[in-house]
């Protein structure tokens, strides 16, 4: 059965003249990769739109849904490690979880963001109620909500963490039960080829100002455009300790790749209008390790008759055949959607990558492959 | 020397960034120039599946030696730390309850540093079992394998071989230069194309007589108690096989001479 499933996201996306990362100066960042200078988006950066776009996808729900099903994880959680038999540990998990409902001083109806526990945080509660679980069992309901009212519990429970937290991970170095390893590592985006710097002089007139001639302001920004390669790779198995919920988790990824690929850091937005799409997206579910292609453009791509963004296209579907050619790896399950040209580049396309799909069709395929991997780890 | 029952690892660390980071903390995180051991044994124990808070104690005991292929330049990144959700940022400081308190503040400016565009080789001793085991781990990573930072994962080919019954000096001296095509033909033109078969590469190794000290060895790698201790190095230099690259093949049709002067070296980009 394998134990770890890795799901690598490859991009490749032009953006316009922009500068949609720039440092302390208001330079574009870069990097030198290949002995070449390239542009350069960091991973913070993306990172940032990719959260806020995710949050904004993630489905609310309301209170009495969110509290059933920590419920019914919790519950079987304390029916395993604490010997109450399955009647006795949902009644002890509704009892234990009731006060965060009160507590948080909200209606039954009002929607929040759903929170989740990880398994560790599950198996820490549990622990903690381990010594007293029979002796709560055996009391009555008035008895065991007067208790569970007292008991410190309650400020575990409030730690439960919403999905981009899984994915994302967040590290508080004082307060146990809250770090949460992240899920995703995502790299500095870099420009497949050389890229110089750019300056634009600009001026700002007032109108108004009929006496004096000339301008109210001006300055230089600077900006450059670039064909970027993106990379991110989820850990399926890491994400699934961090929801405790296959579902969710099979969700959770499927939303994560929709996001990354479609949004994009907001700097200079309103100057430039930089938001494009991608015009290749690989997804490769390997079983193995991830595996990331940068190195097919350490010798930077020139462009020419082609184009960049060709040429770039090309050069990943050479990389990916020759990992899987030369470490004799291949990922079990892999999805592309690019634009299917004509003639001979198209076709090296097609061999490396397989027939195009639609991002829906792509979303959908490895959403089906990550839930069934997750069933045959729940069954094992 | 390598006991009977050792074997040494090879590792090629290259990525378009890395960071091996020293004294650095708090807003300024700086990489030390080469690889370190507590960055070189979090990639070791992450393969291995090892959670923070578990013994460290037999990855430690290997013996590290770093051989700097592409020594890579400075990258200073400016990132800025900030909710997402706009609001302030928390204080590291607790109060009685065990609840952090707002910083006061919405966004810190750290700036980080990172080596572009270096490659570096590490050879680790120790144990054979522990030493397979590695090698196995890391063909299938536990966790997902970073060269010092999260956002610097490994680029090319990560696990280079094992060797038995050699020292350390000699695997350094075995393994052919790692370096990139430029870097090669770079070191090529300064050295007026006269090829020699090996090529000097600075090496770092571990060893209890070295002259020199490094304070990089962690004693967890726990949130917590993060304590590091020192390790004596010797530095010193390796003679690897340089495989220089072919010079001048698709460029100039029979022209054995376009090599020496390349008008368009500079325009090579």
């Amino acid at each position: 059965m394998p134990k770890r499933l890795y799901v690598d996201v490859h991009v490749l996306q032009t953006v316009p003249p922009s500068n949609i990362n720039r440092d302390d100066n208001g330079t574009p960042k870069h990097a030198l990769y290949g002995g070449v200078r390239r542009s350069r988006v960091s991973s913070q950066a993306w990172k940032r739109a990719t959260r806020l776009a995710f949050t904004d996808s993630v489905a609310k729900q309301d209170l009495a849904t969110r509290t059933k099903r920590i419920s019914a994880l919790l519950a079987k959680t304390l029916a395993d490690k604490t010997g109450l038999d399955e009647q006795q540990a949902a009644r002890l998990s509704t009892a234990l979880l009731a006060p965060l409902g009160i507590k948080s001083g909200k209606k039954a109806d009002d929607t929040a963001y759903l929170l989740f526990f990880g398994r560790k945080q599950l198996d820490a509660i549990a622990a903690l109620v381990a010594r007293q679980a029979t002796d709560l069992a055996a009391l009555s309901d008035a008895e065991l909500k007067k208790h569970c009212d007292r008991l410190p519990i309650i400020d575990t429970l409030n730690t439960g963490h919403p999905v981009d937290v899984a994915l994302f991970g967040r590290m508080v170095a004082d307060i146990k039960g809250l770090n949460v390893d992240a899920a995703v590592q995502v790299a500095h985006a870099l420009s497949t080829h050389g890229v110089e710097t750019e300056f634009d002089y600009y001026t700002a007139v007032d109108d108004e100002n009929v006496e004096d001639s000339g301008a109210g302001m001006i300055g230089t920004i600077e900006f450059n455009s670039a064909t970027l390669y993106r990379y991110a790779t989820v850990s399926v198995h890491q994400l699934s300790e961090n929801l405790a919920d296959s579902e969710a988790t099979a969700d959770a990824v499927r939303t994560f790749i929709d996001t990354f690929v479609r949004c994009m850091p907001g700097g200079y937005g309103n100057s430039f209008a930089p938001r494009t799409l991608p015009h290749l997206v690989l997804v490769a579910l390997r079983e193995d390790q991830p595996v990331n292609l940068v190195s097919a453009y350490e010798k930077a791509v020139r462009g020419g008759a082609s184009g960049i963004a060709d040429e770039s296209a090309a050069r990943l579907a050479a990389e990916f055949k020759g990992v899987i050619e030369t470490w004799g790896t291949a990922p079990a399950a892999h999805f592309a959607t690019y634009y299917p040209g004509e003639g001979d580049e198209a076709k090296t396309l097609v061999d490396a990558f397989g027939r195009p799909v639609t991002l829906p069709q792509l979303l959908d395929g490895t959403h089906k492959k990550v839930a069934a991997w997750l069933a045959i780890g729940a069954n094992a | 020397m390598t006991g009977s029952d050792e074997a040494v690892l090879a590792l090629r660390l290259a990525a378009p960034l890395q960071s091996w980071g020293g004294e650095g903390r708090f807003n300024r995180r700086d990489t030390r120039p080469q690889p370190t051991k507590s960055g070189v044994t979090g990639l070791l124990a992450a393969a291995a599946g090892r959670a923070r808070e578990q013994d460290i104690t037999d990855l430690l005991a290997m013996r590290l030696a770093v051989r700097a292929d592409q020594p890579g330049t400075l990258l200073r990144d400016y990132h800025t730390v900030s909710d997402y959700r706009d609001v302030p940022l928390l204080s590291t400081k607790v109060n009685a309850k065990g609840q952090q308190q707002p910083a006061g503040k919405s966004t810190h400016v750290t700036e980080r540093f990172y080596l572009q565009d270096a490659v570096f080789v590490a050879a680790i001793t120790g144990p054979l079992e522990t030493i397979d085991m590695l090698a196995q781990a890391l063909k299938n990573p536990a966790f997902p394998l970073a060269l010092g930072r999260r956002s610097c994962p490994p680029s090319g080919r990560l696990l280079l071989d094992t060797y038995r019954g050699m020292t350390v000096d000699q695997v350094l001296d075995t393994i052919p230069w790692q370096a990139a095509e430029h870097t090669k033909l770079r070191r090529l033109r300064q050295d007026g194309m006269s090829a020699t078969a090996t090529v000097s590469l600075p090496i770092t190794v571990e060893d209890p007589a070295g002259t020199d000290q490094l304070t990089d060895v962690p004693s967890s790698f726990s949130l917590r108690a993060r304590v590091f201790a020192a390790r004596r190095v010797r530095h010193g230099w390796a003679n690897p096989p340089a495989q220089w690259p072919r010079t001048g093949d698709a460029d100039a049709p029979g022209s054995g001479t376009a090599a020496i002067h390349d008008p368009f070296a500079l325009l090579d980009r």
